[in-house]
């Protein structure tokens, strides 16, 4: 069937059957490799994209549902020269990314948490990131990075990419 | 070949249409979060999922003189963002916010929640406590039956194919009533049931109780108000004492229903500390020395 949606603030318009996730459209149909896939039911946030603003797991979501509605992947997430914005910066440079496996979901999830509370305490991060899991790194640094980024866009150094919902 | 067909339903009556088109297993797609788990798993059991997910006349959470309602389609992330339920009943609120991630509470709905009534569904025990009412539409008409009565046994729900649970509504609670929630953690309960527990209370100037209602999660089959432990309380003098009596009582009542079985052992001394201690957080208000 015909899906017609808003991908990375770009209009699209997709034929794909209507019993696949909107994790399986992304990757297999609109090769978008960015969003991974973990558990597929729920429980690792590898899949976690924003969806009308709000982050949500791709895998339990089946794919003609965003028809009419704006999905954000982490091929969305960039800074103002295309490269990395700047959370993706802090990442990097807090050593918050060892495999990588859950990065993409993880920055969703922040992103995500900073559209709807720019100064969020370590606890409030933490808690926005109860529905990624990590193997790797055991958050701490993914938590720095968070913290750094808000903090970083509170004193306008860095603005936000042109990833509109953030 | 697709192994379901999609179909989104424009209005409730639309939405009511499709699920009763003859010669067509239907089933009403809200969150998700449920039945995407479902059909990667197993073989779906129905020929098509009416996505019901964007009707225009969604009922959020309103109040209407005493009466509140809650649509069936308000997800966790909604449902604790609603300044009205912060107020009226925060023991759905904190039961929402104990829904495991950010990312399945934008996405699971209260209805959803009820309807797939999992053992562990974390909405059911307030919304049972609150003696919320389920009202639910069918081509016939609206019929409404109590929360309590809807759900009859883990994963087994009142609401018949066709039909389509549209919202609940429940009495705002008396004034100085509070309410809590508070559930056993995923890690210490792992192969176990999570237990919860939903309570309602008020003392008064005296320090003795005049508004008592505890619902255990997942201790009973069916999800229900321990009316012994409420008329235990009832009319008595807040003590530590009453409080501990509350809490075996509520060991007692599930044992009547449950019996005793391989899980008793841990969940008699759970129920018991669970109870006395929501039972502890709404009663306390400051006037007595407990
Ligand atoms: S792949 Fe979606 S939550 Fe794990
Ligand atoms: S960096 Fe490897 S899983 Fe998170």
């Amino acid at each position: 069937m015909e899906i017609e949606f808003t991908l990375n603030d770009q209009q699209i318009a997709t034929d794909a059957p209507p019993d696949i996730t909107l994790l399986a459209l992304l990757r297999d149909h609109l090769s978008l490799t960015g969003t991974k896939e973990g558990c597929e039911i729920g429980e690792c946030g590898a899949c976690s994209v924003i969806l009308d603003g709000r982050v949500i797991n791709s895998c339990m979501v089946l794919a003609p549902q965003v028809a009419g509605r704006s999905v954000i992947t982490i091929e969305g997430v960039r800074g103002a020269g295309g490269g990395p914005n700047d959370m993706q910066e802090n990442f990097i440079d807090y050593g918050a990314v060892q495999c990588g496996f859950c990065i993409p979901g993880v920055i969703m999830a922040g992103e995500a948490l900073l559209t709807h509370n720019p100064r969020p305490t370590r606890e409030e991060i933490r808690w926005a990131l109860a529905g990624n899991l990590c193997r790797c790194t055991g958050y701490q640094q993914i938590v720095d990075a968070i913290e750094a980024t808000a903090q970083g866009r509170a004193n306008g150094a860095d603005n936000p990419g042109d990833h509109g919902e953030g | 070949m697709a192994r379901f067909d999609y179909v989104r339903a424009n209005s409730l009556h639309d939405a009511i249409q499709l699920l009763n088109d003859p010669g067509m297993v239907s089933k009403p797609l809200a969150g998700g979060t449920d039945i995407l788990v479902y059909i990667r798993q197993e073989e779906p059991w129905f020929d098509r999922l009416v996505d019901i997910s964007r009707l225009p006349e969604p009922i959020i959470v309103e109040r209407d003189g005493t009466q509140i309602y809650l649509g069936a389609g308000v997800t966790f992330a909604e449902a604790t963002r609603s300044e009205l339920l912060n107020q009226t009943a925060p023991l759905l609120v904190d039961a929402c916010r104990s829904v495991g991630s950010p990312q399945i509470r934008n996405l699971g709905t209260l209805g959803g929640n009820v309807i797939n009534a999992a053992p562990c569904a974390d909405s059911l025990p307030p919304l049972v406590c609150l003696d919320a009412v389920a009202h639910i539409r069918s081509p016939e008409g609206e019929r409404q039956v109590p929360v309590s009565q809807l759900v009859t046994g883990p994963n087994r729900s009142e609401v018949k194919a066709g039909e389509l649970l549209t919202h609940f509504s429940f009495a705002t609670p008396p004034a100085g009533v509070r309410s809590t929630f508070i559930k056993l953690g995923r890690r210490n309960a792992q192969s176990i049931a999570r237990l919860s527990m939903a309570a309602m209370g008020r003392t008064n100037a005296q320090n003795v109780v005049d508004f008592a209602r505890l619902t255990p999660g997942a201790a009973t089959p069916r999800t229900e108000r321990f009316r012994e432990v409420e008329a235990r309380l009832l009319d008595q003098q807040l003590t530590e004492e009453l409080l501990v009596a509350a809490g075996e009582q509520a060991t007692a009542t599930m044992l009547e229903v449950t019996g005793r079985r391989w899980s008793t052992e841990y969940k008699e001394l759970a129920i018991r500390a669970l109870a006395e201690r929501a039972l502890r957080r709404v009663l306390h208000n400051g006037h007595g020395a407990c």
